[in-house]
């Protein structure tokens, strides 16, 4: 359990530096900006109790906040995918249930599985942070667009990054 | 009561959504301004630092580049100088006192964290109240106008972008005088659109576009850009798109102008408004 707690505080670290530092610098033409520290959520434990999933999604958007000087867009944006998560889990769940104590993890339940679920959570994610960002519904396609190339590339990211953890 | 707490159990977890949610959106809608919020100022000291350490890496890389900009800009202090320089040995110039004629200072700063992706770009100056910045100080890039500072702590500055939604600039065209509003409309950050020249005046591609001093932010003739296309719309007005000058992707050294005499003028103008 302890051991648990430590791994996931470490994947936690890396995870938000790898975005602070190498991800919020990468600027594609202005539209596109990979937000994978959404892979926290996405990573805790199937079997969490609601309250610390929300807890822990609320201070992971909270730390994304601060370092981007962005009151409350990330937070919102996060907390509500941590709302999400559990009935996007229900919504999939593999045709024998989920194993005891595992993580939502592509080494754990397959490519195929973990792609859908990411898609789900990246797309409730994005959705909320860009059309809060924008806070109109001015230029609805646009964002739209954004929404949805921003999406494309935080997936991608996400599954590359699952795929590196696999190998190991 | 009974029934009060089933509730409470039964709906827990979208209470708890609610509260976050509602916390979230409170900052989120006092917060935007940058002036008023106390735990973003607060805290933000903490993230600075790793902000520091990574702008340094990526200003390294960027030695070249940052040289060559600081030596065209030395090449025109330099001229500038002896141009002044002339004008001084003039046998009849006029007496003044210098203190009150200085109406714009000078300073330089480093940027050490900035965006270009979102709709509403903000980027930070590592200098604060202590070196003498402040709010509403004007901030410009290669002598081209870059941002606006809305936000000051003891050591660091936010400084709000052209690249925003929420900017609103005066500019005029430099070939005929007639000004308008320039504001950025969130799609390309290397252009932006200055509206309310009226359709009687000729405008051709190419013109440069400079600030107006009305705002008492940014001193007079500026450059902004240049106009890279217009159109006439529906009213009465053009809808000018122009190629901004400053490459916002590249901002590390900046300048920033205060105006001395700013609250003068907001003072007289106050009653009249």
């Amino acid at each position: 359990m302890i051991n648990r707690i430590l791994r996931f505080g470490l994947i936690f670290i890396i995870l938000i530096l790898l975005q602070v530092l190498l991800f919020n610098n990468i600027q594609f033409s202005g539209y596109v900006n990979p937000y994978i520290y959404i892979l926290i959520v996405l990573l805790l434990p199937v079997e969490i109790p609601a309250y610390l999933l929300l807890m822990i999604s609320f201070f992971t958007g909270l730390i994304m906040d601060l370092f981007m000087g962005t009151p409350g867009m990330h937070t919102a944006a996060t907390v509500l995918a941590g709302f999400f998560r559990p009935y996007a889990l229900r919504l999939i769940s593999p045709r024998d249930g989920y194993e005891a104590n595992s993580n939502p993890s592509m080494s754990v339940y397959g490519f195929k599985w973990f792609f859908i679920y990411t898609v789900v959570i990246v797309l409730v994610h994005h959705t909320a942070l860009f059309y809060l960002e924008v806070f109109r519904f001015t230029d609805f396609l646009r964002t739209f667009l954004r929404v949805l190339l921003s999406s494309l590339f935080s997936i991608t990211f996400i599954l590359l990054i699952e795929y590196i953890r696999k190998a190991k | 009561m009974r029934n009060l707490l089933t509730f409470i159990a039964k709906y827990n977890n979208l209470i708890i959504f609610l509260i976050l949610e509602g916390i979230a959106f409170s900052l989120l809608t006092s917060g935007n301004s940058y002036h008023n919020t106390r735990i973003v100022k607060g805290t933000r000291g903490l993230t600075r630092r790793i902000e520091q350490r990574a702008s340094n890496a990526r200003t390294y890389f960027r030695l070249r580049e940052i040289g060559q900009t600081l030596a065209t800009e030395n090449t025109y202090l330099k001229n500038e100088i002896e141009r002044l320089g002339r004008n001084e040995t003039q046998f009849f110039s006029p007496l003044t006192d210098s203190v009150y004629q200085q109406q714009y200072i000078w300073s330089t700063a480093e940027v050490v964290n900035n965006s270009v992706n979102r709709q509403k770009n903000f980027f930070t100056l590592n200098k604060g109240v202590l070196q003498g910045l402040s709010v509403d100080m004007a901030v410009t890039s290669d002598r081209a106008i870059a941002g606006v500072i809305v936000g000051c702590s003891m050591n660091y500055s936010v400084v709000m972008s052209l690249l925003n939604l929420d900017f609103r600039l005066s500019s005029r065209i430099r070939s005929n005088g007639y000004f308008g509003s320039l504001s950025w409309d969130g799609i390309d950050i290397s252009q932006a659109v200055l509206s309310e020249i009226p359709q009687h005046v000729t405008i051709s591609v190419g013109d440069t576009v400079e600030t107006t001093g009305y705002s008492a932010v940014f001193p007079e003739g500026i450059m902004v850009g240049t106009v890279s296309d217009f159109e006439k719309t529906g009213s009465d007005f053009y809808k000018i798109t122009v190629l901004l000058k400053t490459d916002f992707k590249r901002l590390y050294y900046v300048n920033v102008i205060g105006n001395l005499q700013k609250a003068e003028q907001r003072e007289l103008e106050k009653p009249y408004q």
